[in-house]
């Protein structure tokens, strides 16, 4: 964690003239997202432009409950302390800030820090600090640290869980777990692939420190092995079919005893996605399949996971119900030894969730889950009920 | 068949079945696209930006914010009319195929996932539209197309003028 360097960041950026909206005298307001209010038609001459820096502020909240007959095992929860054996709880969950600003019209800022409510207090976290340059629709080059863009969720959603439908994300791709490096320190670039037409073409591709000393983490303050890791992705978004995405990527790394395993391995991430991006209905499904190859010796593991989430907004009630369902399921060899190091291995999951979203405002949600999960066959299954109001404010 | 995919197909039939359903019983009752305009919606851009015609699949490409720079790498500065002008729920229907909540949610998610720095600009009546799209550079907008003053240049959609027989935005 950088709580030291994040509240730096934060202090600063509140500390900067900033220039909100809400406040300008801007002929026209941006889109009214949740607390800002909109500027009054033709408060100065249409002539007045666009001013830089402008800083746009968005938080989001969640508080949770959770009811469990195995808590040591709960599933899907990044956060939070919870004793063994049957538990319930309630949960602060996350206090999210984002900030997005135009520095000029090609070049912009954009920031999330997360307040993440722990057993000992809070913890603050730099989760996302990204500058872009805009050059074209065909090239954007960034730099900074990022939700690691090679799975769908883990760029369509981030720490504001009223984005998404389900209270969690799927565990492969959860906060803190290590299956999947979620987040990525480095360089970006990305745009349309020129020439593709109607297919809208993609395409990211990155280079960055790779995963840190904790796997779960990416390397904030440098890169413990200089060994770079590398990145490339590349979806379509048909304009004939826009709702829909179908893509994938890669990721390599290289990891040893710098992160706390014992050997140097080589880490090869392959995704694939198909997504449905609307709400009648959003399917989203992803698959990763993480080798491991032990370098100089033989040796090579694969563990592979997957989801499938499809949810419906019901047109009754003025369309504030969405139920929906996922499937999850991660295997690990049990010989993989970056992920069955000898304490606190990695745990495979085979799992679904059903539950329902209530919009009881534009801007606040309420969600309930029931789910039915098992970690492997000769393990107990295990249910839980919970519930979660999210908010943007 | 190892006992992990037996514990995945018995977990995918115990659950899977009942959310299929769910949603084929809502697909099924889900209300009917409404009936089509009388009055056509004519898509306006500054006159010094060199597009004449856009496909509707270009623009709403445009309107959801996908593409961000015209041609010749200027900046889009997408101009909306404010919630309730007839205009807007039109353009939500034919070109966002959203609602009024999902078009909110929309660009929220569409700004805090770092895919665009600025929200589209609301602008609260047909002149104000009519005088923005000129005097901002790169700018696009919408109006009812008996609501259009002269200065902005009106495009064409799929090749077709606001009110000529197949333009898509009737």
């Amino acid at each position: 964690m950088i709580r030291s360097v994040s509240c730096s960041l934060l202090l600063c950026v509140l500390a900067y003239p900033v220039r909100l909206r809400a406040q300008t005298a801007a002929p026209a307001t941006a889109v009214p997202v949740a607390g800002q209010a909109s500027a009054p038609a033709g408060a100065v001459p249409p002539t007045d432009q666009e001013h830089y820096p402008s800083l746009n502020i968005q938080g989001f909240a969640d508080i949770d409950y959770s009811a469990q007959d195995q808590a040591a095992e709960r599933v899907g929860t990044a956060t939070g302390f919870t004793p063994p054996g049957v538990s319930s709880n309630f949960n602060l969950g996350q206090f999210v800030l984002h900030f997005a600003g135009a520095l000029s019209p090609k070049v912009s800022y954009f920031a999330e820090v997360s307040w993440t409510a722990g057993a000992n207090g809070f913890t603050t976290t730099v989760e996302r600090s990204i500058i872009r340059y805009d050059y074209s629709d065909n090239f954007k080059i960034s730099a900074g640290r990022y939700h690691t863009p090679i799975l769908y969720w883990n760029t369509a959603y981030h720490h504001g869980l009223w984005l998404q439908t389900s209270i969690n994300r799927p565990e492969m791709i959860q906060f803190g777990g290590r299956l999947i490096p979620v987040h990525f320190v480095g360089l970006l670039a990305q745009g349309l692939v020129p020439g593709t037409g109607s297919l809208n073409l993609h395409y990211e591709a990155g280079i960055g420190n790779g995963r840190g000393a904790d796997i779960a983490e990416p390397g904030n303050a440098g890169d413990i092995n200089n060994n770079k890791a590398w990145l490339a992705t590349i979806y379509a978004q048909p304009a004939w079919a826009y709702k829909w995405q179908a893509g994938g990527s890669v990721y390599r790394d290289k990891i040893g005893p710098a992160n706390g395993i014992a050997g140097n391995y080589g880490e090869w991430i392959d995704t694939a996605r198909l997504v449905y991006t609307g709400e009648k209905p959003e399917f989203i499904s992803e698959f990763a399949n993480i080798k491991h190859t032990l370098l100089g010796a033989p040796g090579t593991w694969n563990s592979q996971a997957w989801y499938a989430q499809i949810a419906y907004r019901l047109p009754w009630l003025q369309a504030k119900w969405k139920p929906y369902y996922r499937f999850e399921y991660i295997h690990i060899p049990i010989t993989d030894p970056v992920f069955n190091p000898p304490t606190n291995p990695v745990p495979s999951l085979a799992g679904s969730i059903a539950g329902v979203r209530y919009d009881f405002s534009p801007y606040a949600a309420l969600k309930m889950e029931y789910r039915d999960s098992r970690r492997a066959p000769n393990k107990p299954r295990i249910h839980g009920i919970f519930v979660q109001t999210a908010l943007v404010f | 068949m190892d006992r992990h995919s037996t514990l995945l197909l018995k977990t995918l039939a115990r659950w899977g079945g009942v959310g299929l359903a769910l949603i084929v019983l809502a697909a099924a009752v889900e209300p009917k696209p409404r009936a089509q305009r009388s009055t056509p919606v004519a898509i306006l851009v500054n006159p010094a930006t060199r597009v004449s015609n856009l496909s509707l699949a270009e623009l709403r490409e445009i309107m959801l914010g996908n593409r961000q720079f015209w041609p010749d790498h200027q900046p889009i500065v997408l101009l909306l009319r404010a919630p309730v002008a007839p205009e807007r729920t039109a353009v939500l229907h034919i070109i966002y195929q959203m609602s009024e909540a999902e078009f909110r949610q929309y660009w929220i998610a569409k700004i805090f996932r770092d895919e665009t720095a600025t929200a589209p600009k609301v602008v609260y009546s047909a002149s104000m539209a009519s005088e923005l799209v000129v005097a901002i550079p790169g700018s696009i907008a919408f109006l009812e197309a008996d609501e259009v003053q002269p200065g902005p240049k009106v495009l064409t959609i799929d090749g077709k003028k606001p009110g000529e027989k197949g333009y898509p935005l009737q």
